[in-house]
């Protein structure tokens, strides 16, 4: 059901919503850009509808809501080990189509693959969706290409237009809170068409693994993994033990955000590592998210966002890769 | 619901030496366990690394650890009596069900065996299950030989060749790479042989190389893969070649699987 | 006629009498370096009309337009108005349509800061003109500069006054993946203040220089600027033919407003300290504190002074640099 408010009617809802939840949303963060005097954003905890970012994409995408970038496995002692505590509070996280898509693939691995993840999935389970439509398309997504453009798997859409406000509820309990509002028909803003489009590599076959171009980008490539970190659908991480320094036989066990593209990924004990070269870490990340994973699950990996392209200091962009791709395999 | 991540603490009931940098460890577990497969174990300062079991006894597993970075060195400064947190059993590990009924070829290099010990022992003590069974393994010098007294026993029911990369004049035993040994290798029916290789990544790529020149179809032939694995879980993503995840679709995969995997 | 031209005036009135009899050139100064192109037309303009069609960018960021005929000054000094006005020289209400005073002072310089280079930790244009409007016109012979980061491209370290862009690094562990992008940034391009420790950053405060440069590499926006701009005071560096010398640190983590504070209460140490020798009045500062002392300087820089908390100052200073003056 749909519902029309005044921006300050929607407004104070939401303090109230945001008492019962913890709501993660994009956030402008002064200054905390990579430069000086430059800003980001990136997903935080909310309380007030205002300091929601609802018209730029954020920089880095909502999954560090779901998975945290740090997150302490269990504590340690010599013969013990304890969990931490899951969420207290339900979660309303706010994303676009693209990123609403990308919970899929993230489900798809935590919860699908293999084993399920107990720490994903009590998060999960907390977690409501509320969808942020994209009245224009952003220039480096390309969501149209990879069929993300449109999702109904939100729980609640809003949409902020001038001094109104408008909301479709479609989970039952968040739609108590907006009972107040005028009934009015309200369906999310979907882009059609990208300026920025892709076409898929069709007949990958070994010869493709050798590509040139996997060269020519992973030549350029720093290692840096900034692409790998604003992804939505890269999930991959590291375990570490930390050993307190007052008492070392305790401590904690953490997973933390791991890059294909960085070094170490592959490095086993004794310092054998299996991707050395830059190229075979392109050809890994991108066959990944084009390939791989469809093999795998039967849906590609990338959800089209465009965020790796707007992020990577030396201006590797993922998409032409893919097209061109595409054309060497034509 | 079952948290997978929770390791349980096993009791270290002996170890045994087999050079200055391999040990065994024979620890308490009980549960179902493959040849093949491998746990999680944690190090005590340092963290978790994946160890494939070497033996699997009544409520005892082995693990063979080579004393290299970082992980690997606390392990040895425990004793028997002391706990590690371990868990497992991951992966698909080896289905003897497999091998049985054919001529049987294990090649493997340095601690490669380790995986496969389960196997052979298996052959050894039942050598009429198969046509025949074959174990070469090569090692860098005859002081980093693992398991030397399994040799002795394994060779009184089945053929051992054990070669050394590098031999003392007077070392009497076969010396060279395992490849050496591929191409005298005599078969029944080539048809019916099946090929077991575990190792340094170079090492299997030279000996499969080799058993190709026998005329051996892709399906006869089995390896096992040691990659990084953060998990074993299918989460960490470490251990992931194309579509296949080590730590849940291998460590062993038939060569059909194993020759479309990419690292 | 003879030419009957006050040329002490002249000077004072930011021109240059040249080798050639008869023959000025018109210099323009620009604070920090940052100007509209539309100047560029404008400057063009004058050469091309008075002038011989030369301009010299000048060493301080400035243009000086040559071969300019003496008698033709008044008419030029029109033509500057609306340059003076576009670069922000801080301009005396009386001097409209006359040029601009000029002096001992010289043109505050800057490299381009944070409008375009990504290492700048503030924007030294907007700082320069700043300055500029504090301390000109003034005849004593200042030397001032910012640059944004302490790769000092401006060379900053060759002026009575280097300002040196810091931010003091914020770490935050729960975005910290490890990467270990800062520790390889900082041994490589600056001090190799970071280490990891137990998988998170170690920074050295002692050894930091508050480049930026771990800020730039962190890929998770672990490490972040604050919010605080800082500044490093470098003093006393200088060229010249007695004791040119590098300019040491005196302030580190010190904030603007006291830089400029600084700058303005050390024309007063000069005033009164300036050697009744001096030609022209021109003195450089480091030889007074030579003279007179490190203490001395302190107590008029210092006046009114409340530094922040987390400014360090050191509290002696000592120059070394090339003697050709004979002096002990």
């Amino acid at each position: 059901m749909g519902y029309k408010f005044s921006k300050e009617e929607m407004a104070s809802i939401f303090s109230k919503l945001a008492e019962d939840y913890d709501v993660f949303a994009p956030v402008v963060k002064k200054g905390d850009g990579t430069f000086s005097d430059v800003d980001v954003v990136r997903y935080d905890k909310v309380s007030s509808l205002d300091e929601i970012e609802f018209e730029k994409k954020s920089d880095y995408s909502f999954k560090e809501a779901l998975l945290p970038i740090n997150e302490t496995i269990f504590y340690f002692t010599e013969d013990e080990t304890t969990v931490p505590k899951g969420p207290a509070k339900e979660r309303l996280v706010f994303l676009r189509a693209c990123d609403l898509n990308a919970v899929k693939r993230l489900d798809q691995i935590y919860l699908k693959n293999g084993f399920e993840d107990f720490y994903y999935k009590r998060t999960r389970e907390m977690t409501k969706f509320v969808l942020m439509g994209c009245k224009e398309s952003c220039t480096s997504g390309f969501c149209v290409s990879m069929g993300t453009n449109t999702t109904d798997e939100y729980d609640l859409y809003l949409k902020l237009d001038g001094d109104n406000a408008y909301v479709e509820a479609k989970d039952e309990k968040l739609a108590e809170a907006f009972k107040s509002g005028n009934e009015e028909a309200v369906s999310p803003d979907f882009v059609s068409e990208n300026p920025t489009k892709v076409t898929l590599p069709k007949n990958i076959t070994p010869e493709t693994m050798k590509s040139e171009l996997f060269k020519e980008y992973g030549n350029r490539c720093i290692n840096c993994g900034r692409c790998n970190f604003v992804c939505p659908t890269c999930t991959c991480f590291t375990m570490q033990d930390i050993f307190y320094k007052d008492n070392e036989k305790n401590g904690e066990r953490r997973r933390v955000w791991a890059s294909c593209q960085v070094d170490g990924y592959t490095e086993i004990a004794g310092g054998h590592g299996f991707r050395s070269d830059n190229a075979d870490r392109m050809r890994f990340k991108v066959m990944h998210k084009i390939h791989d994973f469809e093999k795998r699950f039967g849906y590609h990996m990338c959800v089209g966002c465009g965020r790796c392209d707007d992020v990577c200091p030396e201006y590797i962009s993922y998409s032409n890769l893919v097209n061109r791709l595409g054309k060497e395999c034509e | 619901m079952k948290n997978e991540y929770i390791p349980q603490l096993s009791e270290i009931k002996e170890v045994i030496k087999h050079t200055d940098l391999e040990y065994t460890f024979r620890m308490a577990f009980d549960g179902e366990v493959k040849p093949g497969q491998f746990f999680e174990i944690s190090i005590p300062k340092y963290g978790e690394a994946p160890i494939s079991v070497s033996g699997i006894g009544d409520g005892l597993v082995d693990f063979t650890i080579r004393r290299v970075g970082k992980v690997t060195d606390e392990v040895f400064e425990n004793y028997v009596g002391d706990k590690l947190f371990i868990r497992g059993p991951y992966g698909n590990g080896f289905d003897i069900n497999n091998y049985k009924g054919n001529e049987i070829v294990i090649i493997g290099g340095g601690t490669g065996v380790s995986p496969m010990r389960g196997v052979i022992q298996h052959f050894a003590k039942n050598p009429t299950d198969a046509v025949s069974t074959t174990v070469i393994a090569g090692f860098k010098s005859p002081d980093d030989v693992l398991f030397k007294k399994d040799f002795e026993e394994w060779s009184k029911t089945i053929n051992v060749i054990k070669t050394v990369d590098n031999a003392p004049e007077e070392y009497d035993g076969p010396t060279g790479m395992v490849t050496k040994y591929i191409p005298d290798l005599k078969f029944q029916d080539i048809k019916n042989a099946v090929f077991i290789c575990v190792g340094p990544p170079i090492m299997i790529k030279f000996t499969i190389m080799e058993i190709q020149k026998l005329g051996v179809a892709d399906e006869q032939i089995w390896t096992s893969y040691e990659r990084k694995m953060c998990c074993g879980l299918g989460k960490c993503g470490h251990c992931k070649m194309d579509d296949k995840y080590v730590c849940l679709d291998g460590p062993v995969f038939n060569y059909t699987e194993a020759k479309e995997l990419f690292d | 006629m003879s030419l009957d031209i006050n040329t002490k005036k002249a000077k004072k009135n930011a021109w240059r009498i040249t080798k050639e009899r008869g023959i000025g050139a018109s210099r323009i100064r620009v604070p920090g370096g940052y100007c509209d192109a539309e100047v560029l037309g404008m400057v063009q303009e004058i050469a091309q009309t008075y002038g011989n069609g030369y301009v010299h960018l000048t060493t301080r960021q400035g243009f000086e337009i040559e071969g300019i005929h003496l008698e033709d000054m008044e008419e030029v000094n029109k033509k500057l108005q609306p340059i003076i006005e576009k670069v922000g020289i801080n301009q005396n209400g009386e001097d409209k349509d006359k040029g601009y005073s000029a002096s001992g002072t010289r043109n505050v310089s800057a490299c381009i800061g944070n409008n375009v280079c990504p290492f700048a930790n503030y924007n030294t244009s907007n700082l320069a003109r700043r300055i500029d409007k504090e301390i000109f016109p003034n005849d004593l012979h200042f030397k001032v500069a910012c640059t944004g980061c302490s790769n000092d491209c401006a060379k900053v370290r060759m002026h009575d006054f280097g300002i040196i862009g810091q931010t003091m690094p914020q770490y935050d562990p729960m975005r910290c993946v490890s990467c270990n992008a800062c520790v390889k940034g900082c041994q490589s391009l600056s001090v190799g203040a970071l280490r990891l420790e137990n998988y998170k950053i170690v920074r050295d405060t002692e050894k930091c220089i508050g480049c930026g440069v771990c800020v730039t590499k962190c890929p998770t926006r672990a490490w972040t600027r604050s919010e605080k701009k800082y500044y490093k005071l470098t003093i006393m560096g200088r060229t010249g033919k007695k004791n040119p010398r590098l300019g040491k640190d005196w302030l580190i983590w010190a904030d603007e407003d006291n830089i400029v504070k600084i700058i303005k209460n050390t024309y007063a140490f000069v005033e009164e300290y300036i050697s009744p020798n001096a030609p022209a009045r021109k003195e450089h500062i480091g030889y007074i504190i030579d003279r007179v002392g490190f203490e001395k300087f302190k107590e008029y820089a210092l006046k009114d002074v409340e530094l922040m908390p987390e400014t360090i100052m050191n509290n002696t200073v000592y120059w070394d640099g090339i003697h050709f003056d004979n002096q002990h």
